[in-house]
């Protein structure tokens, strides 16, 4: 599969009554006026704070967001008349807002929640400060609205790295996999892999509902993972780290032979570091898989193997004494 | 690169047989074989990603076949579609 060519979808819109469900027990969400509004539309993973529309400057006024009262909010509506308050909430409902919450100990007059739902706006109260509920909502509007795609490989988390093996169907990606959680590493995904975005730079990856921890073995057919090795082997998700990509050994193939050229992919524009591994019979991948996870794990602790022997060479050579062995003298050790 | 657009024609739809059907037929051919449903695009010669699709009587998937055999494989694959699996429509 070329790892360049992949779909990439998104959700274009999430409806007011979907983030309340999602969220309701998380954020301890109380609908303060039914479900008025639950059919409008959230297009904005943003969040904002009216504030300055209330006090009337709606030039810039993203109203197209979740809106969220908090107390700078509700402080300056109370210090407001009701006339006033009024006139200041009806300011920022002229434009179509998909839904609004009330945070902390926070209420709105039964007067502007009538004006909330004469506009079929939904609004919600929440007992969590602000700040708190922007940080939960925020994450949770972050990945509805998150770049994703779906890949035909195997995914398990090998010495707690995530990696993905990508490679053409019947190539033994399964079989791997199989032989990779024998040995005591977790099955996250085989054969549909679902990838998402979280935030700027990290990739998520899990089995789809249907799916889970099923994964089909040629000549054998399907065979649950999880109940054959036990909760031990799986993991629902697990973060993308490395995908090594399972080819044919090809003649004509370029493969590195020092691991100074490794090159990243980009997938949904984070880039990943990828392998190219060529197999052929008899040659031991789940060996090969678990080394470079664990070489992952050196590098990430600021080990680069490659760069070391690189750099020792590079010390021999500006030496006179070349091919020397590793130790001069073995001081009567016969063994 | 061919594409194709198939109805499911069954009534209980791209269960576990049909999806056996499809792979096994797939994997005569030598071209790659994706089906999309809704956005999402998974590996034909898998059984798992065809399960993945659950698709219902009715819906509508795209086929794309990329190979040496696309046009044998683009032909067989929509006869097989066309003919709902041999079951009950």
């Amino acid at each position: 599969m070329d790892l360049q060519q992949i779909k990439e979808t998104r959700k274009n819109s999430i409806t007011v009554g979907y983030l309340f469900d999602s969220n309701k027990e998380r954020l301890r969400l109380k609908a303060l006026n039914g479900e008025t509004g639950f059919g409008k539309e959230i297009r904005d993973k943003n969040i904002h704070r009216p504030g300055l529309a209330l006090a009337g400057y709606v030039e810039l006024f993203t109203f197209n967001r979740v809106q969220i009262f908090g107390n700078t909010e509700m402080r300056y509506l109370r210090h407001l008349t009701l006339q006033e308050r009024i006139k200041s909430f009806e300011t920022i409902l002229q434009f179509e807002i998909p839904c609004m919450i009330v945070t902390g100990e926070n209420t709105l007059d039964p007067e502007l929640l009538t004006i909330a739902s004469e506009r079929g706006v939904a609004v919600f109260q929440s007992p969590f400060e602000t700040t708190k509920l922007v940080y939960f909502l925020g994450d949770f509007l972050d990945d509805q609205f998150a770049p994703q795609t779906v890949l035909h490989g195997s995914f398990l988390d090998v010495y707690g790295i995530g990696v993905l093996m990508t490679g053409r169907s019947g190539i033994g990606k399964s079989e791997i996999a199989l032989d990779l959680v024998e040995r005591g590493h977790r099955l996250v995904a085989d054969d549909v892999v679902m990838v998402i975005r979280k935030g700027e730079g990290i990739l998520m990856g899990a089995g789809s509902d249907v799916v889970k921890h099923f994964m089909e073995i040629r000549g054998l057919g399907l065979i649950d993972v999880r109940a054959v090795f036990g909760v031990r082997a799986i993991r629902f998700q697990k973060r993308v780290e490395v995908i090594v990509e399972l080819e044919e050994w090809r003649q004509e193939g370029e493969y590195t032979r020092t691991g100074l050229d490794h090159d990243n992919i980009s997938l949904l524009g984070v880039s990943i570091p990828h392998i190219k591994l060529p197999i052929f019979p008899g040659k031991n991948i789940t060996v090969i898989v678990e080394v470079i996870a664990l070489d992952y794990l050196l590098k990430h602790y600021g080990y680069d193997a490659a760069k070391a022997f690189a750099k020792r060479l590079d010390a021999a050579i500006s030496e006179k004494n070349k091919g020397r062995r590793a130790i001069d003298y073995f001081e009567h050790d016969f063994e | 690169m061919i594409t194709r657009d198939v109805t499911i024609r069954n009534r209980a739809g791209l269960h576990t047989r049909p999806a056996a059907a499809i792979v096994k037929l797939a994997a005569k051919y030598k071209a790659e074989f994706w089906i999309e449903k809704d956005g999402v695009e998974i590996n034909g010669k898998s059984i798992i990603g065809v399960m993945t699709l659950a698709a219902e009587q009715g819906s509508t998937l795209s086929l794309r076949f990329e190979g040496p055999d696309e046009g044998a494989f683009a032909e067989a694959m929509a006869q097989l579609f066309e003919s709902a699996f041999g079951e009950p429509t």
